[in-house]
C-alpha cells in the first residue's frame, strides 16, 4: 500500500501553451484579415469573451471583444468574465487536437472538448476557429483539422489572408 | 424477437473506450463528485507497467491516490477487510479496480463493505441485502479481464455474490492495457465472453436491448479475436476484444440461459481452470444439441459472425450449418495458432480423477446436471471419471 | 462493426417492458426504497385515461403522493418550482413522470430542485453541476417517439426571463423507463406515424453521425428493423397490441442510440423549421429524414448503405446492387411517408409545402425558408453531422424538402 501524489506534464502543457498563444493571436490578427471572422465577431454581444483550454489545470487562452476590437487576453481565465468556456477534458486529449491528430469536430464527437455556455456562440467560435486553423496550417493538415477544407474559396483569399494572419500574429498587431 | 411476454433489462456501466481514456479520468471522477481514488489492483496479476501507466494519466490534476497492489489469487474477506480499513483511514472517495478476476472480485466487495459502512468486511455474505445503488466505482480491465468484471457477479472464497448493484459504474478500457502479454489470455477471455453471449443471444427469451450488446460482442469477437491473438501487437484488435469482454458481463447479468457460463465458473472454482478454456471446448456439444432442437436459433447466429453479405445471399435452410461451419472455422483457427497451449479436452486439461469427482459432485447439484454431465462426458470427461 | 479511436457509451436506465409493465412499478420503488411517488403528467394525457391506468396498477403496497397534470406543451420554469413545491408539501419521495417530452423534461427539472433542494434551477445548468445521485424517477412514455426516457437533456424554459435552460448529466438520466402497451394504445394515427418518425430519425441519424459507436450502432439497427416493419401496420391498426409495444420498445432503442451517439443536420433543421413555424417536431423529422440521409450521402454512402438488411430484410438486400444500397434506404424511407400518407387520408405531410395547421393554413409558407436557414446556423445539432453546412446548403435543403424534390446532391460543397 502506498498513497501517491500525481505528477506534472511538464512538456506537453509547454506545447498546449505555446500553442494556445499562438492560435490566440492568430484569432486576434483573422478577425482584422478576414470579411468572415469579422461577421462572425460582429454577430456577437459588445463584451463577449471566449476561452478554450483544458482540465484540470489549463492552460486557457482567453479571446474576445473590447471596444469593437477582437483581442487576445492571454492565458488567465479569471482576467475578465468569460461567455463561453471551451473545455478540453486533458491535457493528453489537448495534445492530441493542437497537434492535429484529432480535428476539432472529431475531439468534439469523441467528448473530449465539451462547451460550456450558449449553443450559439460555441457554434459562432467554432466556425471563426475552424477558419483561423486553415490560414494557419497547410492544406494537408488543415483538411485533417476541419470538417471540409474550403476549396471553393479563391487562391487570393487563401494567399493574402494567410499572409496576412502569420504577419500579425507573429507581430502581435 | 417476441416481446409478448415482457422483459426487464438493465447496463448500469459506462463505457469510455480507445485512445487515451486513462486521462479522462480525473473529469469522470469529478462528475462523480470523486476526488481521492484508491487503486485496488497486483503487481503480480497486472504488471507494474500498467500500474504506471494507470497512475501517470492522473499527472497534472494535482490528485492523491492510494494504491493497493497486493491482490494474490487466494485473496478473501481478510484481505477486504484490510482494504477496507486502509480506504476509511486515507478518507479515499471512489474504489478504482485495475486488472481482471480476483482483482475486480475483492473491489467488488470492499466497495459493498465501505458502502453499506458495515465494522468489519468479514460479516459479508452472499446473503448480504443490497438493496441501493453503492458508492462510485471504476473497473479498468487489463488483457487478463475474465468478462466477470462488468457483471453483477463477484466470487470470493467460493462464496458467490449477485446484485446488479456490485456492477461498475464506470468501465475504462484503454488500448495500453488492453494489450496481452501471450495469446493465450486473449483466447481465454474471448472464449469465455463469446460462450456466454453466444448462449443469451440464441436463447429464446432474449430482449432487443440485451441483443444489442451481444450482436456487438459477438461480432467483435468473430472479427478480431484470432489476430488479436496471432498479432499482439495490434492494439485495435485487443481493444475490440476487450470491448466485446465487456459487454459480455452486461449480457450475462440479464439472462438466465447461463449453461456455459456455469460450467466455465464451476471449473474454474473447483481447479482454477480458466473459464474460457472450458467454455471454448463445451461450445461445440453444446451447439450441437441446440440444433437437434431447433436450427432456427443457430441459424440466427450467422448474422453476427459471417457479416451481412454472406447472411443475405445464403437460403434460410442453410443458415444454421453455415454458421456451425463458421464456428468451426473460427475456433480451430484459434486452437490451431496457439499450438496446443489451450487444452480441448478434459483429458487434455490434466484434471485429476479425484478432483473430476468434486466437479461431478456440484454439477449434479444442478437442476439441469443431468444434462451438464452428458456435456462434459463428450467433452473428454468421462475419460477420466472416476 | 467499426470501432472508434476512442468512444463512450452510457445508458443506466433500467428498461422494464410489456403488456403489464406498469403493475411492476411498485415492486420497483419498493426494491428502490421509494414509497410516495408524486405523478407528473399533461392534461391532455390524463383525458386520455392513461394517468387512471396508471394510478390502478399502483395500487398494490404505495401511496400515491399526488398527480400534477399541469405541465404546459412547452416546460415552464414556474410550473417546475410549483411542482417542487408539491412533491415537498405532501412528501414524496420519487417522481413518475407520464407523458411525453415536456413532461419528461419538467419531471427532470423538478428532480434537480428536490434532490439538490436548490431555489434557483439556473444554478445546475452547465457541464458537471450534477454530480450526485437524483431522487427516483419513473419515466412512463405515452408517446412511441421522443426517447426521452432514456435522454440525459432536459430543456427548461424560463418564459420571463425569455431564457431556455439546458441541463445535461447522466444524473438526469430516468432510473427506470416502464414501456407499456396500454399506453400508446389511443395515439390517433397521424400522431402515431409522426412520432415513430421521430423515431426512426433518431435511428437514422443515429447510424450516420459523427459520434456512432459499436453499442449505438447496434441499438439502431433493431430500431430501425422493429419501425419499418412496425409503424405502418400499426398506424393502420391502432389496437394491435403487439405493434404497440415494438414502437415503444424501438423508439426507446433508438433515443438510446440518438442520445449516445447525437443527431445532425435533420434535427438541426428539424428544431430551426420547428421554432420558426412551430410545426411539430415528428412532422419535421419526417420530411427531413430523407434529406439528411442525401445531404451526408457522398460521405457516409456505405454507412447508409449498412441499414439497408435491417430495414428491407435479405431478399432486397440481396437483389439490390452494392452500389444502389444507400439510395435505396432513402427511397424506402420516402415511401414509408408515402404510406403514412395514405393511412392517415393526408395528414401525414410529405413535404413542408403539404404542413398545414388546424385551420388548414400553410405553416410553412416558402418565404420563410430563408429564415429558417438562418436560425439553423444557431442549433448545435450540426456538430454532430458527417457533412459541414452553411447558410445556402440548409436553404438547399430546406426548398428540396419544401417542394418534395430529391436533393441536388451536386450543389453540395465538398471539401
Amino acid at each position: 500500500m502506498r498513497e501517491i501524489h500525481a505528477g506534472g506534464k511538464p512538456l506537453k502543457k509547454a506545447y498546449v501553451a505555446i500553442f494556445l498563444w499562438f492560435t490566440g493571436r492568430a484569432i486576434q490578427a483573422a478577425a482584422k484579415v478576414d470579411k468572415e471572422v469579422q461577421k462572425e465577431f460582429a454577430a456577437l454581444p459588445d463584451d463577449f469573451t471566449f476561452a478554450l483550454g483544458c482540465l484540470p489545470n489549463g492552460p486557457w487562452m482567453v479571446v474576445g471583444k473590447e471596444k469593437g476590437k477582437v483581442k487576445y487576453f492571454g492565458g488567465n481565465l479569471k482576467c475578465r468574465p468569460v461567455h463561453l468556456r471551451l473545455v478540453i477534458k486533458s491535457l493528453d486529449a489537448a495534445f492530441l487536437i493542437l497537434s492535429f491528430q484529432e480535428s476539432t469536430a472529431l475531439a468534439t464527437t469523441r467528448n473530449r472538448l465539451m462547451t460550456d455556455g450558449e449553443v450559439p456562440y460555441a457554434l459562432s467560435v467554432i466556425r471563426i476557429l475552424d477558419i483561423v486553423e486553415v490560414y494557419l496550417l497547410p492544406k494537408l493538415i488543415a483538411s485533417l483539422a476541419v470538417k471540409r477544407y474550403p476549396s471553393w474559396w479563391s487562391f487570393s483569399r487563401k494567399l493574402a489572408g494567410r499572409v496576412g494572419v502569420y504577419t500579425r500574429t507573429l507581430l502581435g498587431f | 424477437m417476441n416481446l409478448t411476454n415482457g422483459f426487464a433489462f438493465t447496463c448500469p456501466f459506462k463505457t469510455n473506450s480507445g485512445n487515451k481514456a486513462l486521462e479522462h479520468l480525473p473529469v469522470e471522477l469529478a462528475g462523480l463528485n470523486a476526488f481521492k481514488p484508491l487503486i485496488i489492483t497486483s503487481r503480480e496479476l497486472a504488471g507494474p507497467k500498467a500500474i504506471g501507466t494507470l497512475i501517470n494519466a492522473f499527472g497534472d490534476s494535482g490528485m492523491t491516490i492510494g494504491v493497493f497492489d497486493d491482490v494474490t489469487e487466494t485473496a478473501d474477506l481478510n484481505v477486504v477487510e484490510q482494504i477496507r480499513e486502509i480506504f476509511l483511514k486515507g478518507q479515499y472517495d471512489v474504489i478504482i479496480a485495475l486488472g481482471g478476476g480476483i482483482i475486480v472480485d475483492v473491489a467488488k466487495i470492499l466497495n459493498l463493505a465501505v458502502s453499506l459502512k458495515v465494522a468489519d468486511a468479514r460479516q459479508l455474505s452472499p446473503a448480504t441485502a443490497i438493496r441501493d445503488p453503492l458508492g462510485p466505482f471504476v473497473v479498468i480491465p487489463t488483457a487478463a479481464a475474465t468478462g466477470m468484471e462488468t457483471s453483477k457477479y463477484a466470487v470470493l472464497s467460493g462464496k458467490i455474490f449477485t446484485s446488479v448493484h456490485l456492477m461498475p459504474g464506470l468501465v475504462v478500457l484503454d488500448p495500453r492495457l488492453t494489450r496481452a502479454k501471450d495469446g493465450k489470455t486473449v483466447a481465454e477471455a474471448g472464449f469465455a465472453a463469446f460462450g456466454r453471449t453466444l448462449e443469451a443471444y440464441i436463447a429464446p427469451d432474449k430482449n432487443p436491448f440485451m441483443d444489442a450488446y451481444a450482436f456487438t460482442a459477438l461480432r467483435f469477437i468473430r472479427e478480431n479475436l484470432a489476430s488479436a491473438v496471432n498479432k499482439r501487437c495490434n492494439k485495435k484488435e485487443s481493444l475490440a476484444v476487450a470491448n466485446a469482454v465487456a459487454m459480455s458481463g452486461c449480457v450475462i447479468s440479464n439472462t438466465d440461459q447461463n449453461m456455459l457460463h456455469r460450467l466455465g465458473q464451476v471449473f474454474q472454482n473447483t481447479v482454477h481452470v480458466h473459464p474460457g478454456i472450458i467454455i471454448g471446448m463445451c461450445l461445440h456439444p453444446f451447439l450441437d444439441d441446440c440444433m437437434k432442437k431447433d436450427s432456427s436459433r443457430i441459424a440466427s447466429l450467422l448474422l453476427p459472425l459471417a457479416g451481412d453479405d454472406k447472411y443475405a445471399a445464403m437460403p434460410e435452410a442453410g443458415r444454421a450449418g453455415d454458421a456451425l461451419r463458421d464456428l468451426c472455422e473460427f475456433s480451430y483457427e484459434i486452437y490451431r495458432s496457439l499450438k496446443g497451449k489451450i487444452p480441448r479436452t478434459i483429458t487434455e486439461a490434466g484434471i485429476q480423477q479425484y478432483l473430476m469427482k468434486d466437479i461431478f459432485d456440484i454439477i449434479n447439484q444442478e437442476p439441469d446436471g443431468a444434462y451438464l454431465r452428458t456435456v462434459i462426458d463428450r467433452v473428454g470427461g468421462s475419460s477420466i471419471k472416476a | 462493426m467499426i470501432l472508434p479511436d476512442y468512444y463512450e457509451f452510457c445508458c443506466r436506465v433500467k428498461i422494464v417492458a410489456g403488456h403489464d409493465a406498469l403493475e411492476k412499478i411498485p415492486a420497483l420503488l419498493a426494491e428502490m426504497g421509494s414509497k410516495k411517488p408524486l405523478i407528473i403528467t399533461d392534461k391532455g394525457v390524463a383525458a386520455a385515461g392513461l394517468v387512471d391506468i396508471v394510478v390502478n396498477a399502483l395500487k398494490e403496497g404505495v401511496t400515491i403522493g399526488g398527480v400534477a397534470d399541469n405541465v404546459p406543451p412547452d416546460s415552464d420554469l414556474k410550473v417546475v418550482n410549483q411542482l417542487a413545491g408539491l412533491y415537498r408539501d405532501n412528501a414524496c419521495d420519487a417522481i413518475i413522470a407520464v407523458g411525453g417530452g415536456s413532461v419528461m423534461d419538467t419531471a427532470k427539472g423538478v428532480n434537480i430542485v428536490v434532490s439538490e433542494n436548490a431555489t434557483d434551477l439556473m444554478a445546475f445548468s452547465g457541464a458537471g453541476a450534477l454530480n450526485r445521485r437524483l431522487k427516483t424517477l419513473v419515466a412512463v412514455p405515452t408517446t412511441a417517439g421522443t426517447g426521452s426516457e432514456v435522454t440525459l437533456v432536459a430543456v427548461i424554459k424560463d418564459h420571463e426571463k425569455h431564457l431556455k435552460m439546458a441541463f445535461t448529466s447522466y444524473f438526469l438520466l430516468p432510473s427506470v423507463s416502464i414501456l407499456d402497451s396500454r399506453m400508446t394504445m389511443t395515439m390517433p394515427p397521424f400522431i402515431t406515424a409522426m412520432t415513430g418518425m421521430d423515431a426512426l430519425s433518431h435511428a437514422v441519424e443515429g447510424y450516420y453521425c459523427l459520434q456512432k459507436n459499436p453499442l449505438s450502432d447496434a441499438h439502431s439497427l433493431a430500431a430501425v428493423n422493429m419501425i419499418h416493419q412496425y409503424l405502418p401496420s400499426v398506424t393502420k391498426n391502432p389496437a394491435d397490441k403487439d405493434g404497440r409495444l415494438a414502437m415503444a420498445v424501438s423508439a426507446c432503442l433508438a433515443g438510446i442510440s440518438f442520445s449516445n451517439s447525437m443527431v445532425g443536420i435533420v434535427h438541426n433543421l428539424g428544431h430551426a423549421t420547428g421554432s420558426v413555424c412551430g410545426v411539430p417536431h415528428g412532422i419535421c423529422m419526417a420530411i427531413l429524414l430523407p434529406y439528411g440521409l442525401e445531404y451526408n450521402m457522398h460521405k457516409r454512402g456505405e454507412t447508409i448503405a449498412e441499414l439497408l438488411l435491417p430495414m428491407a430484410g435479405e431478399e432486397v438486400y440481396r437483389k439490390t446492387p452494392k452500389a444502389e444500397r444507400a439510395e435505396k434506404v432513402v427511397s424506402l424511407i420516402r415511401q414509408m411517408n408515402q404510406d403514412l400518407n395514405e393511412i392517415t387520408g393526408g395528414r401525414h405531410a410529405r413535404y413542408f409545402s403539404e404542413v398545414k395547421d388546424r385551420d388548414g393554413k400553410q405553416m410553412v409558407p416558402r418565404e420563410i425558408l430563408p429564415e429558417i436557414a438562418k436560425a439553423a446556423l444557431l442549433d448545435g445539432a450540426t456538430i454532430y453531422n458527417p457533412e459541414d453546412q452553411d447558410y445556402e446548403e440548409n436553404l438547399l435543403v430546406l426548398e428540396a424538402a419544401w417542394e418534395g424534390k430529391p436533393l441536388d446532391r451536386n450543389k453540395i460543397k465538398k471539401g
